[in-house]
């Protein structure tokens, strides 16, 4: 009779336990989250969320007519506020988990962006492996109602278009969360997002109609650069020097850039590798910097009359695009200081091979920057000259 | 009486590995960081080295008193009545310990993945499991110890080399960018968590079978936990950096968030969190045991078994009142825990050395 009810008793405690997770969320009860936007409006934050609509992604036979994903937007006093305000407009409640972009408006980008970073980064919702960038000259949310075809979430479409560009054209930088907190926390470095532009208009954009033609008329596109001074936007960098500064933060894997030949025309040399070093070091109290940068090219388009078969040839182009690359950089360099942000995290370098000198010019670093002696060594190798040797160009002349 | 189990050797080095890196790899790194930021890893080798003395002593006193646990040595250097308190004294530390831990595994599991869940089911599960253990008994728990040590390295070994891509070796430099006080000062806190801790092993020394070799047990075991950290907090300052290490709460959490390889291995954080559980435990029971089994022997009584249930519900009762918020109990971790610690894993232990050495008290194993 004992053993009955002590059997019972642990079925009683056994059934308790076995009945799943306390708070289980199950898929069909979840709206997850693709993207953010973030916006100011007066006082009050505005936060656009893309939705993917499972149905409309899942299924390959009832789906397929709708757009995959919805669009819910809430504003609150805060950010948090409201995001839990959207539960009044969706049926779900919002699942972050699966953030693949965040887009900061640039009103709010140029008011300072730690408060939505707090948020972000202290919700154990949030994972902090999603990109973050900027609307140039646009509201977050605009960014957000674009349909997308290629990729038909449009926040995948982004997030593969964002890594895409920077593994492969350079100017952009794929930047995630807890790279822009260390960069804000930072002292010696400065932050820099991507900024994304909506292109065409609004209302073709956030209907079906606008992937359902061959050109869609209105399209999201990657622009270069913007720079933080602090948690704020102060500017932007043009396409060269965004590429500059991927070249100096050692980010570049693959790019293309052209070169004018001494008699007219243009040769394009494709970089395959590009490994660059950063050197810090202080003599007699003045900060130094030296940037190394090697890169390995080989040639992809020749559009003059060179001859590709000769290693002077190489030789001259290497020193062309060395020159080219060189200033570039010194460019880029030199207008960074002018505004004196350190986007490059030459301060963080200094501190790595000086820390006494460091602690002296940390609270000050943006005029000592202003003033740093900035040296830049360039090391173009041309590798090959692709599958073919001579230009078309110089055959059809003969 | 009691402590008629035996471990085996190899079973106390274990034990001792998986106590020294107990909760401390879930939130060292957080605090190390903060104090001497990228100078971390040096925190933990200081530490670790300084804890070799500790470990002497404790080692000392065992030797000295084969065969008894720190209830019987206290009785029989100090005396019935005042080796009585002090026993008490040291059941409390053990006990406050066993649920200060508790609470930590609640916390971690409510501010990061279940965070609608009332703490106290987390804790309860997690408490009942502990009493299983402690009820089975030392041996028991010292076998599942050893089944459960290859996991906890399988994973670490496979969080280290999942994550070597994205390590940054300059992350640790400038060394010694603000000279060698800040190291020093976040010693103090890593001695009291967890070598400190490290004098409840006191209470298992006699039940281990090869009694000879225990002293190298000992260091071996503490050794190797200490490494484990060092591994760890290098890991998390080498991929997050010492600024991002020094805000978070579980950086070594959001460090498994980081693994992605390919884009396919990637989200592995709650199997991550596994290690935790099954360090955390570890470390629970072992202090849990070791407050039921003195004070059975304080009092007197045969066995330690019909304590455990009672005691077990003390444990999960009084984590309830230890700490009425996160915050508070952060400020304890950083400013009170280590002078507490001292209290016990030093001043209490040397004291004993010191009277018994001077009433030359030794009693032949």
């Amino acid at each position: 009779m004992k053993k009955w009810v002590l059997f019972f008793c642990m079925l009683t405690i056994v059934l308790l336990l076995l009945s799943g997770c306390w708070n289980r969320r199950e898929l069909n009860e979840l709206a997850i989250a693709m993207a953010y936007g973030f916006d100011k409006e007066g006082d009050q934050y505005l936060v656009t969320t893309q939705v993917v609509v499972p149905s409309e992604v899942a299924s390959k036979t009832t789906g397929g007519n709708l757009i995959p994903v919805v669009v819910y937007q809430a504003k609150g006093a805060t950010l948090f506020e409201a995001i839990r305000k959207m539960t009044l407009l969706s049926p779900r409640k919002i699942y972050a988990s699966h953030l693949r972009m965040l887009v900061i408006g640039e009103e709010l980008a140029k008011e300072g962006i730690s408060e939505a970073l707090d948020f972000i980064s202290r919700d154990h919702e949030n994972r902090t492996d999603f990109f973050v960038t900027v609307a140039r000259n646009q509201k977050a949310e605009d960014i957000l109602k674009v349909t997308t075809i290629l990729e038909k979430i449009p926040a995948n479409q982004m997030y593969q278009a964002l890594q895409t560009s920077a593994d492969a054209w350079a100017p952009s930088a794929h930047i995630t969360l807890d790279q822009l907190i260390a960069d804000l926390i930072s002292k010696g470095k400065e932050a820099v997002l991507t900024g994304i532009e909506k292109e065409g208009p609004l209302k073709v954009g956030e209907s079906k109609d606008n992937v359902q033609k061959i050109d869609p008329p209105t399209r999201l596109t990657y622009t270069t650069l913007a720079v933080f001074k602090g948690d704020r936007l102060v500017g932007w960098l043009t396409e060269n020097e965004s590429k500059a500064y991927n070249y100096i933060h050692n980010d570049v894997k693959s790019t293309v850039g052209h070169l004018p030949c001494t008699n007219g025309g243009k040769v394009t040399v494709e970089v395959i590798r590009s490994k660059s070093k950063l050197k810090g070091k202080v003599i007699n109290g003045i900060p130094q910097i030296e940037i190394d940068v090697r890169t390995e090219d080989s040639v992809g388009e020749a559009n003059c009359e060179i001859d590709l078969t000769k290693t002077e040839t190489i030789e001259h182009l290497e020193k062309t695009a060395e020159k080219g690359l060189k200033d570039m950089i010194t460019k880029t360099v030199a207008e960074a200081q002018k505004y004196k942000v350190d986007i490059f995290g030459f301060g963080e370098e200094i501190n790595r091979s000086n820390p006494d000198y460091w602690k002296k010019v940390k609270d000050h670093w943006d005029q000592e920057f202003e003033k740093l002696e900035v040296k830049v060594n360039v090391d173009v190798n041309i590798l090959r000259v692709g599958t073919t040797k001579y230009p078309i160009m110089k055959l059809i002349k003969e | 009486m009691q402590a008629k189990e035996k471990i085996m050797l190899h079973q106390f080095t274990l034990l001792v590995i998986i106590f020294t890196i107990g909760s401390s790899i879930l939130i060292t790194p957080a605090g190390l960081a903060r104090i001497a930021k990228q100078d971390a890893w040096m925190v933990v080798i200081l530490a670790t080295g300084i804890s070799m003395l500790f470990i002497s002593l404790y080692n000392s006193l065992g030797r000295r008193f084969p065969g008894m646990t720190l209830t019987e040595i206290n009785e029989q250097i100090l005396g019935k009545w005042l080796g009585k308190i002090v026993s008490l004294l040291f059941i409390s530390y053990f006990f406050i310990l066993a649920s200060a831990l508790t609470l930590e595994i609640g916390d971690f599991m409510t501010t990061q993945i279940m965070p609608e869940t009332p703490i106290q089911a987390v804790q309860i599960i997690f408490i009942s499991i502990v009493v299983m253990g402690v009820r089975y008994g030392l041996g028991t728990f010292s076998r599942a110890a050893e089944i459960f040590f290859p996991w906890i390295l399988f994973f670490i070994l496979f969080l280290t080399f999942s994550l070597l891509p994205q390590v940054n070796y300059v992350r640790i430099e400038p060394v010694f960018e603000n000279g060698i006080k800040p190291i020093l000062q976040a010693t103090v806190p890593m001695l009291g968590l967890p070598f400190l801790e490290l004098v409840v092993f006191l209470m298992i020394i006699p039940a281990i079978q090869q009694t000879k070799k225990v002293g190298k047990a000992f260091y071996a075991g503490t050794i190797i936990g200490g490494f484990i950290l060092l591994v760890i907090t290098l890991l998390t300052v080498y991929v997050l950096g010492s600024s991002l290490t020094s805000t978070q709460m579980y950086p070594s959490y959001v460090l498994a968030k980081k693994v992605n390889i390919g884009g396919f291995l990637q989200r592995v954080e709650a199997i991550m969190a596994g290690i935790w559980f099954l360090t955390i435990y570890f470390k629970i029971t072992i202090c849990f045991y070791a407050s039921s089994l003195g004070l059975a022997q304080t009092f007197k009584l045969n066995d330690y078994r019909p304590l455990i249930f009672p005691l077990g519900m003390l444990l999960i009762a009084l984590t309830q009142i230890i700490s009425p918020n996160i915050v508070y109990f952060n400020y304890i971790l950083r400013y009170v825990w280590t002078p507490y610690s001292l209290t016990y894993g030093l001043f209490f232990p040397l004291l004993l050395l010191v009277v018994a050495v001077i009433r030359k008290q030794k009693v032949k194993g």
